[in-house]
């Protein structure tokens, strides 16, 4: 066998099922040709680490929100199943009102996002930033159905105010406020929790169970992705993949805000 | 949530999705959205692309879950569906699904191997973003047959038919893309040789 064989013959070595002979014939050869042994090493090690590549992606959040929104539009989604009643469409005013917030919190939070990963950069390691809003924590999943009904931001007290102070302090006076330590970056996965989440979960509360379950589960994906980032992008400063992926969070974060915003006016 | 969801099987989503549960279809696509998402991503190389594409291979699949009777796994039944999505832009933007052989022979632009230099082998392990990379490199043709056998494990006579080519051209393109992307490769660990 030589070597122009066993070019022609190495697909069926690879995949196929070559009988006796020829394997020994192959064998042979590529014993004494240190050529086509590396050639047959090469495509081996080729073809096992691709499957390895199969599911290693994981799409952006806004993925699932675009499809759920789309299969409620196509009627895909029963209704009823999803959100009983009048509260899919809330008529009353102070409902609509009070759900204005939402705008300017997305609005922010691209700005926030920005201004994070356009800063990163220049900051040491040891500076840890936080998810921009994260001025008080709690356990986002125990959202307060009741603080819905009594502390209902308005646009001009809550989410204007945290948004300016955000783009305004920068990333070390919110580290600061959120009680990080500077030198123990966050590893935890569990979704940060800020006041505007707050009052995003308490807004979506007002949805059939399961919608209110999808809102709130997307969150936590989000909050978590901006989290990891985060760390990642401190652990990395010059790391541009991670900084743009910290941006696209922050996105992706402020669309799930707009589409619960689109969908509960 | 989550607990109440990890313990309810595809069977049985499948069954609520058709009922139109939102929930099941949340679970099916928290199941498959990686793999799904992953195969576009490998065939077209482009995120934003790859989201779309996504996204309609889910609402394909969605849209027919009242038909799936469960002769053929889901999951197989899935990934075919989000080929034949993938395959269908491709065509659209007039990409060559299968390769042209004269034109990529005349427009190659893998490394060319220099005589004089010493041969590099892949010994040990091949990093992932690198070979990403190199896939990335590969014509799309080279690409589309790559992906669907190495990475996701089509058989060649599954190949032949959804991308409409021969058993034959399919492993000649399988084996041409391998070759490809091994020099891709060397020529990769070459330079950060150099520069490192």
């Amino acid at each position: 066998m030589t070597c122009s064989d066993v070019q022609q013959l190495l697909p069926e070595l690879l995949d196929g099922a070559p009988d006796a002979a020829f394997q020994a014939a192959f064998d042979s050869h590529v014993e004494t040709c240190p050529d086509c042994a590396g050639l047959v090493s090469d495509l081996k090690l080729i073809t096992s680490q691709a499957h390895d590549l199969a599911e290693t992606d994981e799409p952006p959040t806004r993925v699932w929100v675009n499809i759920a929104a789309q299969l409620r539009a196509e009627g895909l989604i029963r209704e009823e199943e999803t959100a009983p009643g009048p509260v899919l469409v809330p008529s009353s005013p102070r409902r609509r009102w009070s759900a204005w917030w939402l705008a300017p919190v997305a609005a922010a939070l691209l700005a926030a996002g920005s201004y994070v990963v356009s800063h990163k950069s220049a900051q040491p390691i040891a500076q840890n930033v936080p998810p921009p809003q994260p001025v008080q924590s709690a356990p986002m999943q125990s959202a307060p159905v009741e603080s819905a009904k009594t502390d209902i931001p308005t646009p001009s007290s809550t989410s204007v105010v945290a948004s300016s102070r955000v783009a305004e302090q920068g990333p070390q006076e919110v580290a600061t406020k959120s009680g990080h330590s500077a030198s123990a970056p966050p590893r935890v996965v569990s979704a940060p929790s800020s006041k505007e989440d707050q009052q995003f979960l308490s807004m979506v509360s007002t949805l059939a169970p399961s919608s209110r379950a999808t809102y709130e589960n997307q969150l936590q994906v989000v909050n978590a992705d901006i989290q990891e980032t985060q760390a990642y992008v401190d652990q990395n400063p010059g790391d541009a993949d991670a900084r743009q992926h910290l941006m696209d969070a922050y996105q992706q974060k402020a669309l799930l805000y707009q589409i619960a915003m689109d969908r509960i006016q | 949530m989550t607990d109440q969801k990890q313990r309810i099987t595809e069977a049985e989503a499948i069954e609520q999705a058709k009922q139109g549960h939102e929930p099941a279809f949340e679970i099916l696509y928290n199941l498959h959205k990686r793999r799904v998402y992953s195969l576009c991503l490998r065939m077209v190389s482009n995120p934003a692309q790859a989201e779309d594409l996504a996204q309609e291979a889910f609402l394909q699949l969605f849209r027919k879950i009242g038909t799936f009777r469960g002769e053929s796994a889901f999951s197989t039944w899935l990934h075919r569906m989000t080929v034949n999505v993938v395959l269908m832009q491709l065509r659209k933007k007039g990409l060559p699904v299968v390769s042209l052989e004269e034109t990529l022979e005349a427009d190659d632009e893998s490394p060319r191997k220099e005589f004089g230099t010493k041969d590099l082998k892949l010994t040990g392990s091949i990093d992932r973003l690198q070979l990403q990379r190199a896939i990335d490199k590969l014509p799309p043709g080279y690409r589309t047959v790559f992906v669907l056998h190495d990475v996701e494990g089509f058989e060649h006579n599954e190949i032949a038919e959804m991308v409409g080519c021969s058993i034959g051209n399919s492993k000649s393109q399988l084996h041409k893309a391998r070759l490809k992307l091994r020099d891709f490769l060397k020529f990769m660990r070459a330079e950060k040789a150099k520069t490192g």
